[in-house]
């Protein structure tokens, strides 16, 4: 017996309406270009940043004509000239490196075992814990932060308030590379557990109690099995920490007392200060090419990590 | 007296001229002018935060809108940051994102020099202003110079028990190590380091290694650097005990309660101007009410107002300086109170400003 048409849902007739409609406007014939067609919109993306570099790039080879303000109509070299020569952007260049270099150390250091506990542990209301600790930061933007950090560290702050308390003259905290250094571990942690999280879960814990019952105490465990499964996050948190750290802006301007300047910072002052916008693109310029030179060397001696969506593993 | 040369006139807009015939003569206007073209709603006027802007709304904002009508939004934007807008905007001949740019004459000139600005040679009240506000090193008036500012050295007299200090080098003591700051590209401190490190003003631009010898030695002192409102919250913090700023901030945070007195040192304190332009490519009917804007800025009544808030003497004769400020250092009047200030043509500072930048953050963040 047929079943009475009533009983045909409503949302069953509106999926069949659209069904219809999106056999209508995209027909069958056509559906091994969906992929093609949902990659469009970061083809675009990506092309417009080409296209954006493609213009930094034009503007990085015209040189600054301060009797007019215009820039010249003739390309040279002469503000990768200055870029490679003055020391100023030498020592900035090169207090951005290390910085990113000693930030994502440090980092993965503190990130692994938050991780790793956060996902191991037995305790739901731990690990709740643990993830709303992790993702709080990221509803306090960077800027605020780091304002945080001058209330906290100051030399009227609540560090120094505490020091005073045990006889301890305040002392100054802030505005200096440590304090930059400081900050940016901070800024970084939550995106590092994040990376390594997902490489960790992938880990079967039967390992690390096969590891245990043949005799391996947990250090060896820890050595010998947890680290080497882990190298894929650990590539791709660093891989992400060290880029942000080298491209960042706002902590070495804050936290830094202006005399701690990255790369970034020396960019602004071109481009807003100077109105040397010829020379803040070949910075900019350079800057992309240090963070893919670096990205390309890790990417070359350990592989891409997480960030190669599991190939990695094969 | 100048007249401005006016566009075609709506009916509207002659309508809404008539109707502010009493407003006009308070903008120093002659009859003449009420046939104003169309008053757009709002007038958009970058300025400076904090202070500055409330200065600028109380002294000129208001009482042109009192006296037009016409709303004034201040666009917050920090001066550096709007100019690439602007330069922008006029060379893709677009209508620029202000209407009136509150800035340094320094910045000013650049711009004017790139040609992005419009011609004031006809503000009326340009008749009744003194020297000060002809930019120099430019034909006619691209900018029209507001008021003058003086980068004082800004102390904390609890630092300083043996009384004010006398020169800039009284900030080389050890015990202001790490308890000093400029700004960060060192404005206001290239010309007197330049005196103090045993150079002469007339060797600027061709020889100024004695300023960068002084500010070397000024580096030993792991001074601070930042901008404006840095300046007044490390003083409150008790994070420095000097600083090189511009008058105003340090009045402005001595009205806040924090410990604060300024001098002029012997070796002197930069003197500089800063003033109001209009960018290239309004419409003609904004192009004319933004002239007005400036016009009434050049009014007696507005100036009182404006530079009583930002405690700087003005372009209009017969100003009364703020009560505090009477007989100030930072407040010149007479010829003799500018004898110990130094004032660098804005031409010559505007084509080496960026070499000086570069030098003095070389040498800071080296």
């Amino acid at each position: 017996m047929r079943t009475a048409p009533k009983s045909y849902p409503l949302s069953w007739r509106i999926l069949d309406a659209l069904e219809r409609l999106a056999a209508m406007l995209w027909p069958a014939g056509l559906k091994g270009a969906v992929p093609y067609v949902m990659l469009a919109p970061a083809v675009l993306l990506v092309g417009l940043l080409v296209l954006g570099l493609f213009q930094i790039a034009d503007a990085s080879l015209r040189t600054l004509d301060t009797t007019t303000f215009l820039f010249s109509e003739d390309y040279s070299l002469a503000n990768y000239r200055r870029a490679l020569t003055e020391p100023l952007f030498a020592a900035v260049a090169w207090r951005s490196l290390m910085a990113a270099l000693i930030v994502t150390a440090v980092t993965l250091i503190f990130a692994f075992p938050y991780a790793y506990v956060m996902i191991r542990t037995r305790s739901p209301g731990l690990r709740k814990l643990l993830l709303i600790a992790l993702f709080l930061p990221f509803f306090i933007g960077q800027v605020v932060r780091a304002y945080g950090w001058l209330i906290i560290l100051g030399n009227q702050g609540m560090v120094n308030e505490a020091l005073g308390l045990v006889g301890i003259a305040p002392m100054r905290l802030l505005y200096n590379y440590p304090a930059v250094l400081f900050g940016l571990v901070q800024y970084m942690l939550p995106f590092a557990v994040l990376m390594l999280a997902p490489a960790l879960t992938a880990i079967p814990e039967e390992f690390e109690a096969a590891a245990s019952s043949l005799g391996a105490n947990w250090v060896r465990t820890f050595v010998h099995v947890v680290l080497p499964l882990a190298r894929p996050g650990f590539i791709g948190a660093g891989v992400v920490v060290v880029t942000l750290s080298l491209t960042d802006f706002a902590i070495p301007a804050i936290l830094g007392g202006g005399s701690q300047d990255f790369i970034a910072n020396a960019i602004y002052d071109q481009f807003f200060r100077t109105s040397d916008q010829g020379l803040g693109a070949t910075l900019t310029l350079m800057l992309v090419a240090l963070g893919s030179l670096v990205v390309g060397l890790v990417f070359t001696l350990f592989g891409a990590g997480t960030l190669a969506m599991g190939r990695a593993r094969r | 007296m100048k007249s401005l040369k006016l566009p075609a006139v709506s009916r509207r807009g002659f309508l809404g001229g008539a109707a502010a015939i009493g407003g006009m003569t308070a903008l120093g206007l002659p009859r003449a002018f009420a046939a104003e073209p169309e008053k757009p709603r709002e007038l958009i006027v970058r300025a400076w935060g904090g202070s500055w802007v409330d200065s600028l709304k109380a002294g000129v904002s208001d009482s042109f809108t009192k006296l037009t009508g016409i709303a004034i939004r201040h666009d917050l934007t920090e001066d550096n940051e709007i100019q690439p807008k602007v330069w922008a905007a006029v060379a893709q001949k677009r209508v620029p994102p202000i209407h009136v740019n509150w800035d340094t004459t320094t910045n000013a000139t650049k711009s004017a020099l790139r040609g992005v600005t419009e011609d004031l040679s006809d503000l009326p009240n340009l008749a009744n202003v003194t020297e000060l506000a002809k930019p120099v090193g430019l034909d006619g008036f691209p900018i029209v110079n507001t008021y003058g500012y003086v980068y004082v050295l800004a102390y904390r007299p609890s630092a300083f028990p043996n009384g004010a200090p006398k020169s800039w080098k009284d900030l080389l003591d050890p015990k202001f190590k790490g308890r000093l700051a400029f700004y960060n590209d060192g404005i206001g401190f290239h010309f007197p380091a330049q005196v103090a490190g045993g150079g002469k003003l007339d060797d600027i631009p061709g020889n100024m290694q004695p300023a960068w010898d002084f500010i070397a030695k000024m580096k030993e002192q792991q001074p601070l650097l930042g901008e404006d409102p840095d300046f007044t919250s490390w003083f409150q913090k008790g994070e420095i005990d000097a600083a090189c700023t511009i008058s105003t901030n340090a009045r402005e945070a001595r009205k806040n309660g924090i410990e604060l007195a300024w001098v002029v040192p012997e070796e002197g304190a930069k003197f500089d101007t800063d003033g109001l332009w209009i960018p290239k490519g309004l419409p003609e009917n904004e192009l004319y009410w933004a002239k007005q804007y400036i016009n009434h800025a050049l009014t007696k009544e507005a100036q009182q107002v404006w530079l009583d808030g930002l405690g700087l003497p003005g372009v209009v004769p017969g100003l009364t300086p703020p009560a505090d400020l009477v007989g100030d250092p930072s407040y010149p009047t007479k010829p003799e109170d500018f004898e110990n200030l130094i004032r660098i043509s804005s031409k010559v500072q505007v084509e080496n400003e960026s070499e000086w930048f570069s030098k003095f953050k070389a040498i800071m963040q080296g």
